[in-house]
């Protein structure tokens, strides 16, 4: 008989026994959508992961600071730790250094890195965060070229300020997103303002900044003895125009992984402030010191950053990457898929014994119908391809219907998660994702491994013997 | 219709034994059984419980292979075929019916014909066209589409004989096939296989109802112990087809 003919005969006899189909394909579904749903979680932690590191070029860039500083070392009382770090001479980070960073293979972009802390308020709402100052040459690299609404600075100058949906809503503005758009605004805003994004471009944001004040600082041992401890930093106000707003990104990007808001790189270093360096500086008389305390070298891949660190260390400064940590993580990341991947090898191995368990079964149920069909003249060839269909074609159902249930689960277990989410965080965030590479994988395996579960049983049917399956009694 | 010549010989055994293992007990189910049949003939096998009967269907139908000895059916020697061999026998040569009908029960009439035309590699609209015809042929024209258990023991039989012939074989094989069934439908399915074997259908047939097999049967021979016994030849007296 021809195979497509053999075929059908398998599809007839799967539909003529409904409810034995309906169950053994029922073993399979579990198990695939449980596969689907636990690789989905997998794929989808490790985008999220991946993709907040990206997106806030954490992998491709690196901050080379002049000096090595043994924080930990001299904060410990290590003296002479604390001495070399007060008195030996550093090689200063100056804007020719930055020229011979720029110039080497890879490098897309360097900058001085300035953040400080500043108090933020917009409509008396205020919040703290560290500003950051980029070039206006960062507009061309991700998150500044893709904002949700206004744009990057053209200059470096000018009192333009980047601010992230997070920092907004600490301000008590919610932006109008897709996903809050069915929302009415009275219900759950509790004292939020819900706006759409682009009303709030070129309104006025107070930034506020502490500076040393040097006075007050030369008497402080006298108050500390007269024993009025007053903290010796004065603030100052400026007013900035929200040029662009920045969206906070999905998954597992923190607020404090961001830089929730962002001016130009020369209107920060006009401003008057007081960083952890500047501190530094002061205590050891070096505030007039020359060139930069920290410096920002951004590559164009991930490839370069080694070679580019390796370079930059030779000509004696101190470079620390997002990259040297992640061996760690990828070992992580390692584990946590291997882990998933036993759970769902144990999940395919349970689906495949059902599958043969229920195969092996049917086939004792059905040896006179395999008897009757060698007395008619089916060859074990035929028969055995006739069972054979049967579980390839459970196996298809199974990983079609099982994919369904893995997305099923994934969009519940998902939605209820985001309820938590938008109510806690503000933002919703993809847990699973399903490439189309699992969706094909999961119907391929389904097939497959039925198959394979099916072998066993085929030849089983194949075996039978007729003249003991036809007695009848 | 009957274009095979009588005088023949369709059907050889030559000194046919099969014995079965029943624990570390031999059973000489057959031995040394030596019997032919001529084409157009219809032969009933008689005998005791045990003696046989089943075991020499059996391997006649390529179900089952003698320990020694040779079966001829027409040309073929069964007996040095492989197993893919034995199922285009089963196939094509013979046609089996049985005691229990052995018809799948979650299929129905036509479809239970249909699947061993299938396997005669029949397509769909041929399978169709000749499943009706010999279900009409067998008196079924109205229960095509019911499934044995729809059936009656008689109208089962009736499905089975037509799934028997449905590739045309040359000769029937036919293991207690009034069995199952009461008086009148016994004589019925035997009306029905005379009638068949007036078209010229070859039958071998095992039977505990001597009396209805003188009336439609050639000869009769009769099993002991897995040996032949006796041999008697009926004048067929019926007349009908
Ligand atoms: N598969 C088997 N295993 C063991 N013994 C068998 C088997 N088939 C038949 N027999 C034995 O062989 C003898 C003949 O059986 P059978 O041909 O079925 O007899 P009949 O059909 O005449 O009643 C019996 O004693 C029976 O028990
Ligand atoms: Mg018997």
């Amino acid at each position: 008989m021809k195979p497509d003919e053999l075929a059908r005969i398998a599809l007839e006899n799967l539909w003529r026994t409904k409810l034995r189909t309906v169950l053994t394909t029922m073993g399979v579904i579990i198990g695939i959508g449980a596969l689907v749903s636990m690789v989905s979680f997998g794929i989808g932690t490790q985008k999220n992961v991946t993709s907040a590191f990206y997106e806030n070029d954490l992998f491709t860039s690196m901050f080379v600071t002049p000096v090595e500083i043994d924080v930990n070392r001299a904060i410990s009382g290590d003296v002479e730790a604390l001495a070399g770090v007060l008195y030996k001479p550093p090689s200063p980070l100056t804007d020719s250094t930055l020229s011979e960073f720029q110039a080497f293979p890879g490098v897309e972009i360097v900058f001085p890195e300035i953040r400080f802390p500043v108090k933020l308020s917009l409509n008396g709402n205020e919040t703290q965060t560290n500003l950051r100052a980029l070039p206006a040459g960062m507009g061309k690299y991700k998150p500044y070229n893709d904002l949700m609404a206004g744009h990057f600075f053209e200059a470096d100058t000018g009192r333009s300020i980047i601010l992230s949906q997070e920092l907004l809503r600490q301000m008590k503005v919610l932006l109008k997103t897709k996903q809050l758009r069915h929302r009415t605004p009275e219900d759950s805003l509790r004292g939020m303002r819900l706006v759409e994004p682009d009303s709030l471009l070129g309104r006025l944001v107070t930034i506020g900044t502490s500076v040393v004040d040097l006075e007050q600082m030369t008497g402080l041992p006298m108050m500390f003895m007269q024993g009025r401890m007053r903290v010796p930093f004065r603030e100052i106000e400026h007013h900035f125009h929200i040029a662009g707003i920045q969206e906070t990104g999905q998954g597992f990007d923190r607020p404090s992984m961001i830089s929730g808001a962002v001016i130009p790189m020369g209107t920060a270093e006009s401003l008057p402030r007081t960083g952890f360096n500047n501190i530094w500086d002061v205590l050891s008389g070096k505030h007039d010191r020359e060139g930069y305390s920290s410096v920002v070298v951004r590559v164009n891949h991930v490839n370069h950053v080694e070679a580019v660190q390796d370079s930059i260390e030779t000509m004696g400064y101190s470079v620390f990457s997002i990259m040297d940590q992640l061996s760690d993580m990828k070992k992580g990341f390692l584990i946590f898929d291997m882990g998933l991947g036993a759970v769902g090898t144990i999940a395919l191995i349970v689906a495949a014994l059902g599958i043969i368990n229920t195969m092996v079964m049917s086939i004792l149920e059905r040896t006179r119908e395999i008897g009757i069909m060698k007395a008619i003249g089916g060859s074990e060839a035929e028969i055995r391809t006739i069972f054979f269909v049967e579980a390839g074609m459970i196996g298809l159902m199974g990983g079609l219907f099982g994919l369904a249930l893995g997305w099923l689960v994934t969009k519940i277990a998902n939605a209820v998660a985001n309820v938590y989410f938008i109510r806690e965080i503000g933002f919703t965030v993809h847990f699973f994702y399903i490439p189309l590479w699992l969706v094909l994988g999961a119907i391929a395996f389904s097939v497959v491994v039925s198959l394979l579960a099916g072998i066993y049983p085929a030849a089983r049917a194949a075996a039978v013997n007729p003249v003991d399956a036809l007695r009848h009694d | 219709m009957n274009t095979t010549e009588k005088n023949e010989t369709l059907l050889q055994l030559v000194r046919c034994s099969r014995t079965y293992m029943k624990g570390a007990v031999r059973v000489h189910a057959l031995q040394d059984v030596t019997f032919s049949m001529q084409e157009g003939e219809i032969v009933s096998l008689i005998g005791r419980s045990g003696s046989g009967k089943s075991t020499l269907l059996n391997l006649v139908g390529g179900l089952d292979r003698p320990d020694h000895g040779e079966i001829r059916i027409r040309n073929e020697n069964l007996t040095q075929m492989n197993r893919n061999g034995l199922a285009m026998h089963r196939r094509f040569t013979v046609g089996m019916i049985f005691q229990s009908f052995n018809l799948i029960p979650s299929r129905t009439a036509l479809e239970n014909v249909s699947l061993a035309l299938a396997f005669g590699g029949r397509n769909r609209t041929e399978r169709r066209a000749i499943a009706e015809r010999l279900l009409e042929s067998v008196g079924l024209r109205d229960r095509m589409d019911h499934k044995p258990g729809e059936l009656s023991g008689g109208e089962c039989q009736r499905v089975a004989i037509a799934r028997a012939l449905a590739n045309s074989p040359c000769l029937l094989l036919a293991d207690e096939p009034t069995g199952n069934l009461d008086s009148r439908t016994s004589a019925e399915i035997l009306e029905l296989l005379g009638r068949l074997n007036n078209q010229g259908v070859s039958i071998l047939m095992v039977t505990h109802d001597e009396a209805g097999a003188e009336k439609i049967s050639h000869r009769i021979i009769q099993l002991l112990d897995g040996k032949i016994m006796d041999e008697k030849q009926c004048r067929r007296d019926h007349e009908t087809g």
